[in-house]
């Protein structure tokens, strides 16, 4: 019936179809003009980077300087640094924050408490809905050289730690308190899932002999490995970003060598100092297109390993 | 389904693994709690108690000098005003344009391929901060209300997922009402959304947090302090105190007391702590609807 639905609407004139949908343009016009001036308009500013901008000349007056601002991009230290902490910085959170909200999901799905499971997951997932400042100012209580932590290490004998001070320590942080913000909200994606899968499997598994572990392993993980594979190229898709609202309200100029990402390192030589706009472009267009190449990338990579990706596994 | 799989786990009988399941959830709740009630608790004491022991468990004594001094020292309460007048102008439109553009795509017409091309491409690849930035000063939108607003507009992620819900209503239900003569304009007003009220509670919901949230795009174009939204003040009140503690930072003199920043804290997530149980469920439904439709 749908063949022959889409044979009929092709044998329609282009032009009456066109009337016909008359009002969908109508509906669509004020977003499309949005999407040019907000989206595209923008994306043109990228000339910017290959320019020495003026505010005056605007984008077509000023001085064409070609790759004069990359090159100084590869010469400044600070920005190289940016580069690698960003870097590792995201690689670790691959690492070691990923995998959290799956083991949280299943360990939910798993609970028979069903009335306290979702009082959890209430709990778990409030953080997500709080800005970085807020919990910035909250993890500053906490763990500021004389907050509430430190006072209970000295309390029982210890040393005091320097959270916001020890780069180590700090990047230790920025881990954890991510998986504390985000985790029960991200499992919320994979618990949609296992609430999904037939319970006739599960059945089926206990019915050969199924530990509870095996029917985790065999019967759970293999559903979410599709989800598990989108949301990790999505993931893969942001490696250059690092989080920018949480390390931007959490650190600060002594841990810099150890936390300053390429956003954080973009926003301060733009709105802290004498703005260069073309080389903040510049740095700027550096970061979208390695993340562009990533996403593409991993997708293409996910889908010849497993066959599923972004963009619907089906499609050919 | 679900609800007899719960029942069934219900009844079947608690072994050690529930125990230790239990237990473990606990205490990452507990942790999840903690940073947030030693907030509302060092807010509640006066600086001196709170100097001798940070950690409190319950108060000795509760006072609101704390609040006070917000209140007659800093504009948090004018921040308020801001972030909801974001919320309130920003929340409509957003809405708006995201479900007309998310009931377009749903729809067949000449083009259609190639335009939803040219909107998913800007989740992928986008000019970045500074041009817009620059466009935003350009269109001398400066000191206004209207680039936080306008900068997430349309949500290409929300409109791909509001898309997904209008394709799954019942062609039929278009059908008819085309007969009986209704543009699509009526459609979508009269027929669908109708019937897409809880997809619409959710949608609001989400862009509700994301305004009341939105710090950066403020931050940026909003430098004037009686236009400042309420996590910019926020930042403001905690920062200069924060510098003065932890490096000693000789530029900044003045500076608020812990107590006095928490309780800017517990003002600014309060709205948000108070309806979210409440609401949770409409989150969670637009996260499920997401999860499918992808």
């Amino acid at each position: 019936m749908k063949v022959k639905s889409s044979l009929s609407v092709r044998q329609v004139p282009l032009k009456v179809r066109m009337w016909n949908a008359r009002y969908l343009y109508l509906l669509l016009l004020v977003p499309l003009v949005w999407y040019v001036i907000f989206q595209y308009i923008p994306m043109a500013g990228i000339g910017m980077a290959f320019e020495k901008y003026r505010f005056n000349k605007g984008l077509f007056g000023s001085p064409w300087v070609g790759l004069k601002h990359f090159e100084r991009l590869f010469n400044t230290p600070q920005f190289l640094t940016a580069l690698k902490n960003t870097l590792v910085i995201s690689l670790t959170r691959l690492v070691v924050e990923f995998p959290v909200p799956v083991i949280l999901a299943v360990m939910l799905t798993e609970m028979r408490f069903t009335r306290t499971a979702k009082i959890y997951q209430t709990v778990l997932t409030l953080p997500h809905f709080l800005t970085w400042i807020i919990l910035a100012a909250i993890f500053g209580n906490l763990l500021n050289s004389d907050g509430v932590i430190n006072t209970m290490i000295m309390n029982l004998g210890g040393q005091r730690v320097k959270f916001f001070t020890d780069g180590g320590i700090y990047r230790a942080f920025l881990y954890l308190s991510s998986i504390w913000k985000g985790a029960g909200w991200s499992a919320i994606m994979y618990m949609a899932v296992i609430t999904g899968i037939d319970p006739a499997l599960y059945e089926a598994a206990t019915l050969d002999g199924a530990s509870r572990m095996q029917r985790i392993l065999y019967v759970t993980l293999p559903h979410l490995k599709e989800i598990f594979v989108v949301m990790l190229v999505l993931k893969i898709g942001t490696l250059m970003n690092g989080d920018f609202e949480q390390i931007f309200t959490t650190y600060n100029a002594s841990v810099y060598n150890v936390a300053d990402t390429i956003d954080t390192y973009v926003y301060r030589i733009t709105f802290e100092k004498t703005p260069d706009y073309s080389f903040s472009t510049a740095v700027g267009l550096f970061k979208s297109v390695v993340n562009f190449i990533l996403l593409f990338g991993s997708d293409r990579l996910a889908k010849r390993i497993s066959g599923s990706g972004l963009f619907g596994g089906s499609e050919q | 389904m679900k609800k007899k799989e719960l029942k069934a786990k219900e009844n079947q009988k608690i072994e050690k693994t529930d125990i230790i399941l239990l237990v473990i959830l606990s205490i990452w709740c507990l942790i999840i709690i903690f940073p947030f009630y030693e907030a509302v608790m060092a807010s509640l004491v006066d600086g001196t108690a709170f100097a001798r022991n940070p950690l409190i468990i319950i108060p000795d004594k509760v006072i609101f000098d704390n609040y006070q001094v917000i209140f007659d020292f800093t504009n948090l309460l004018s921040g308020y005003k801001n972030t909801l007048i974001v919320v309130l102008l920003g929340v409509p439109i957003q809405l708006l344009m995201t479900v007309a553009t998310g009931y377009v795509f749903s729809q067949e017409f000449p083009g259609k391929k190639w335009l939803f091309k040219l909107m998913i491409f800007t989740m992928f690849f986008s000019g970045g901060v500074i041009p817009k930035y620059i466009l935003m000063r350009n269109l001398g939108l400066m000191n206004s209300y209207w680039p936080t607003i306008l900068v997430a507009a349309v949500s290409t992620y929300y409109m791909i997922i509001i898309k997904g819900s209008f394709e799954s209503m019942p062609p039929a239900l278009k059908e008819a009402a085309v007969i009986d003569g209704a543009t699509d304009i009526q459609v979508l007003f009269k027929i669908y959304l109708p019937l897409q009220m809880p997809m619409l509670a959710t949608f609001t919901l989400f862009f509700t947090v994301d305004l009341w949230n939105s710090w950066y795009w403020p931050m940026i174009t909003m430098s004037e302090p009686k236009l400042q939204v309420l996590p910019v003040i926020l930042r403001q009140v905690c920062n200069t105190a924060q510098n003065v503690s932890e490096y000693g930072d000789a530029s900044i003199t003045e500076s608020f007391g812990t107590g006095i920043k928490m309780a800017a804290t517990v003002l600014t997530m309060l709205p948000i702590m108070c309806f979210y149980p409440f609401l949770q469920k409409y989150f969670v439904k637009g996260v499920m609807v997401g999860s499918i439709k992808m």
